[in-house]
């Protein structure tokens, strides 16, 4: 906007500040998805480099779903020609794409989609460049393959296992209603998992800046408003402080303990619809419920990386030796969050009351800092403030997945056999997939004139005697028999879907990915994770 | 291998579909007729209705044509927006500003061979019942609870028990961040949507004595600034959530507020979000629900496979989750079920308390109600004389308006139906 004469200062001023804080163009582009992983995840979306492996409809759905979130770079590999079958199952190819190369089509209009995304088509086939330039496989940040030949799968996935800084692959198979995906992957943590339990606010171990507020505060002496605004957290940790005195300092125990604590909550008040007080009441567990380092968190402490930390290890576990020091003193608690609930109360007592957790916070991760850089073996560079901070923040959601190698599951059936006690279908249908792998190894080309006997002789080998599941083994083989080579649209788009999602769990490093194989079955409509 | 037909040009092109097509599965009913009776009763005589061409309908679309629905209408009354593009496939920037119904038809047509897409840019309600009829399936892919409403229950009302014909399956999806749900509706046979109310989660709506007196959070800040100082200080003039303008004075005013009280927090993605009340959204799961809603479609019109009985839900935050049920039919469902709904009133309450628990009732959500009863008019929201007529009722005692055990009829003129309580005095 130019500025003209007849502008005062101030709205000159005012324009101006709002210019430099209303959204680019491309904030505004992802606005719907950086509410969900922020700008580090979308950073991390836009350094990534994405190889997938056929240029079937399945995997041009997979890509749609991570072209248009803005991934960095993603390169199709498909040395085939596309033919009219090929028109029907993939939205991005077209009646004039006949006769060209898959990957080149398929790329150019994927591309369509997001200027800020690069792609590539490559022509050439996985078994040459296996042979050749594995390295150029694992230049990548990931790979994805849909319905590859077993025998390069195993080359694939045997070359990604070898080093623990290769690139996790995700394996997909489908067949009409049914399909599967793996992700061989090996090492992932992560910090911020988006967990949906808040972190503990501490009510039953108070922080001291907290207990003396609490104490400083005469309930008796306030005026009805005022006394309608005190925080539940404030009556908490006050009331909690007074039967302590009284019961030779402990919580209320027994259910009849409890019952008259919340019975002396009730005396406190002095109208009867104080909502705070209300909010106390229903919080009162709190302070009977200790605060102690949960067990997901505590678990991770065993880590074998811990007892062998060196200087090269991630920087996750440095931080994560530190916090496993910092809960082995008092409290032996997490270090304290600063986000508040919002609460009943009015703006001062709860500002006051923010800044009390901000503060204490503030000093509890300086302590945490202190342990990290006293900690006996030191990462090689630095780690920054800002992943400090980020991982104190959402300590009582830190998680560490290991992940193993493809098929892993499939020679361990004692795994197999428990994974069917639960999800007898898709354990089923897992076991069908497994199977027409067994065959297309002993170079059968499956179709659906395959005997189902010969599929079932292969699971057998897999899994063992079927018993109570044969009539699934039978329900899956059978309806795997009907389509074995059909990329059906709906299935595509519905896995297309979930690899992108994981995809992008594994890249961002926020949320949880699938451990295990995630087995779909559309006729039914469900999913099931299996060998996790 | 099918033959060439000006509906299906490319024939070769379904060898994927044909595959479950030419050849029943195990659970597939055995009055299943495999080959052409399926593939052209698909291609050339089905007729679906998609609702929404937004980040579902996009993909609903997609899936759709692929599959080999060739006859499909599309519904939106939206345009397209800079923020769809991170999902909304069918749209590129040179859209922006356009119809979304008509640019998606486009370009379905445009990629997939011999399918017709007819868009409508306009409103579902400014359809009627021999429009709907016309179709085979209904799928919806919407954002708004009001048009979902509207359109379940406009198909319950239109099931006729003499004509089959006239029971539309409504297949409905929605997505949230990582999260969703599809779910089939067979009108007066399975729950409908307005069974299910009470499974929606409660708008966070903040009492406006804390946006007024207390403020904590910074979303208070904001409220406050588009609820009572925007009306304030523009007078009549309507508040723009889309304009930049109108996001930029808002921020600047919650950003005030919230420096006044101490608060921090307050930034323009959240002045955006709050006052749009924005719901993350993703591709990749707006693909997964789609795919699941035509897959149900797919199965409907081809029988080839049983449909599900009747609701998935999807979390994909932590693993992937997925619960399949079946969603029961409520007998006090206003929709399809049609039983009187009992109502415990206080002596005390006022007309215009009774409106204010409707409103908050989260099985009944109903906005702007007007009343009555057999004999005599509560209140009624429209037209002017009669709402002038009625208000005066507000203040007065429900209980000397109407007797124990009668009926009052509740109508609202966003919903297509009405609600019929029976009054009991505690």
């Amino acid at each position: 906007m130019s500025q003209t004469e007849s502008q005062d200062i101030e709205t000159a001023t005012t324009s101006l500040q709002t210019t430099s804080v209303a959204p680019d163009n491309k904030t505004r582009r992802y606005d719907r998805q950086l509410r969900l992983w922020a700008s580090s995840g979308q950073a991390a979306l836009e350094s990534s480099k994405i190889l997938v492996i056929s240029g079937s409809g399945t995997s041009a759905s997979v890509l749609k779903n991570l072209v248009l979130p803005g991934i960095g770079h993603f390169t199709i590999l498909d040395p085939h020609k596309v033919t009219e079958a090929d028109i029907g199952s993939n939205f991005f190819l077209e009646t004039e794409s006949v006769g060209k190369y898959k990957a080149e089509e398929e790329v150019r209009l994927l591309k369509e989609l997001n200027d800020g995304v690069e792609g590539v088509a490559n022509t050439s086939d996985l078994a040459t460049i296996l042979k050749n330039d594995p390295t150029y496989l694992t230049s990548f940040t990931l790979l994805i393959a849909h319905n590859l030949h077993p025998e390069l799968l195993e080359q694939l996935s045997s070359l990604l296992r070898s080093d623990p800084f290769h690139p996790p692959l995700i394996v997909v198979r489908s067949a009409g209603f049914l399909a599967e995906f793996f992700i061989q992957f090996h090492e992932h943590t992560i910090i911020d998992s988006h967990s949906e339990t808040p972190p503990s606010l501490r009510i039953d171990k108070p922080f001291p800046a907290l207990l003396d507020h609490a104490l400083s505060l005469d309930l008796s002496k306030l005026d009805p408003t005022d006394h309608g605004h005190i925080p539940y957290i404030v009556i908490l940790v006050k009331a909690a402080h007074e039967w302590k005195a009284s019961h030779d300092g402990r919580v209320p125990k027994t259910t009849e303990e409890r019952k008259e604590f919340k019975k002396y909550l009730q005396s406190l008040r002095v109208k009867a619809d104080e909502e705070n007080f209300e909010e106390a009441e229903a919080q009162a567990y709190r302070v009977w419920a200790v605060t102690n380092v949960p067990s997901e968190i505590s678990s991770l402490f065993n880590d074998p990386i811990l007892a062998n930390l060196t200087p090269t290890s991630p920087p996750f576990f440095h931080l994560l030796a530190a916090l496993k020091t910092y809960t082995e003193k008092e409290p032996h608690t997490l270090p304290l969050s600063a986000t508040l609930p919002d609460i009943k109360s009015d703006t001062t007592n709860y500002i006051h009351l923010q800044n009390l957790y901000k503060r204490r916070a503030e000093e509890e991760k300086e302590e945490f800092t202190k342990i990290l850089v006293a900690n006996p073996v030191q990462p090689q560079t630095p780690i920054d403030k800002g992943l400090i901070d980020e991982f104190v923040r959402n300590s009582h959601g830190l998680k560490v997945l290991r992940g193993e190698k493809w098929r892993a599951v499939d020679q361990d059936s004692a795994r197999l056999k428990e994974a069917s006690q639960s999800y007898p279908s898709h354990t089923a249908i897992h076991l069908a997939f497994s199977a027409m792998a067994a065959l297309e190894l002993k170079g059968v080309q499956v179709d659906h004139t395959t005997p189902a006997e010969d599929l079932k002789s292969e699971a057998a080998k897999i899994y063992g005697p079927f018993e109570e599941i044969e009539e699934e083994i039978d329900n899956a083989i059978a309806e795997l028999l009907r389509a074995p080579n059909a990329d059906l649209p709906t299935t595509a788009a519905f896995l297309g879907g979930l690899v992108a999602q994981e995809a992008i769990k594994i890249i961002t490093k926020q949320y949880v990915p699938v451990k295990g194989y995630c087995v779909i079955d559309l006729i039914s409509s469900t999913t099931s994770v299996i060998g996790a | 291998m099918s033959v060439a037909s000006p509906l299906s040009p490319l024939p070769g092109r379904h060898y994927h579909v044909d595959q479950i097509l030419d050849r029943p599965g195990p659970r597939t009913d055995p009055a299943f007729v495999p080959g052409e009776t399926p593939k052209t009763f698909l291609r050339e005589q089905s007729k679906i209705l998609v609702i929404g061409a937004g980040g579902l309908g996009c993909e609903i679309l997609a899936n759709l044509a692929l599959s080999g629905f060739n006859d499909i209408h599309v519904i939106d009354m939206d345009t397209i927006d800079i923020s769809n593009l991170n999902r909304q496939f069918l749209f590129r920037p040179k859209d922006v500003g356009k119809p979304k119904a008509i640019v998606a038809a486009e370009f379905i047509m445009r990629r997939v061979p011999g399918v017709k897409v007819t868009p409508y840019f306009g409103k579902i309600q400014d359809k009627d019942e021999d429009y709907y009829l016309q179709f085979n399936i209904i799928i919806c892919g919407l954002d708004s609870v009001e048009a979902r409403r509207w359109i379940n229950a406009t198909l319950v009302n239109m099931v006729d028990p003499e004509n089959g014909e006239s029971m539309k399956p409504l297949i409905d999806g929605g997505t949230e961040g990582f999260k969703g749900q599809a779910r089939l509706i067979l009108p007066t046979i399975t729950s409908c949507y307005e069974c299910s109310l009470d499974m929606l989660n409660k708008p966070t709506a903040f009492p406006i004595c804390t946006i007024a007196n207390t403020p904590r959070l910074p979303e208070h800040c904001i409220e406050w600034a588009s609820v009572l100082e925007w009306p304030r200080v523009h007078g009549d003039k309507k508040m723009d959530t889309d304009d930049p303008e109108h996001i930029g004075w808002l921020y600047k005013i919650a950003s005030a507020r919230a420096k006044e009280f101490n608060i921090e927090g307050v930034t323009w993605a959240l002045t955006q979000g709050v006052v749009k009340n924005i719901i993350p959204a993703i591709a990749s799961t707006n693909a997964i629900i789609a795919a699941s809603c035509c897959s149900e479609a797919l199965k409907i019109v081809t029988t080839c496979a049983p449909y599900i009985n009747n609701y998935m839900m999807f979390i994909g935050t932590e693993s992937v989750y997925t619960y399949t049920f079946e969603h029961e039919k409520r007998p006090e469902c206003p929709v399809c079920g049609g039983e009187t709904i009992d109502i415990s009133v206080g002596k005390e309450w006022t007309v215009e308390r009774l409106i204010e628990v409707l409103v908050e009732r989260q099985d009944i959500q109903i906005k702007k109600p007007s009343l009555s009863t057999s004999t005599k008019q509560l209140y009624l929201q429209a037209p002017k004389q009669l709402e002038q007529a009625t208000r005066p009722n507000l203040g007065k005692l429900l209980s000397e308006l109407v007797e124990e055990g009668d009926q009052i009829t509740v109508t609202a003129s966003s919903l297509p139906f009405n609600l019929s309580l029976r009054v009991t005095y505690v």
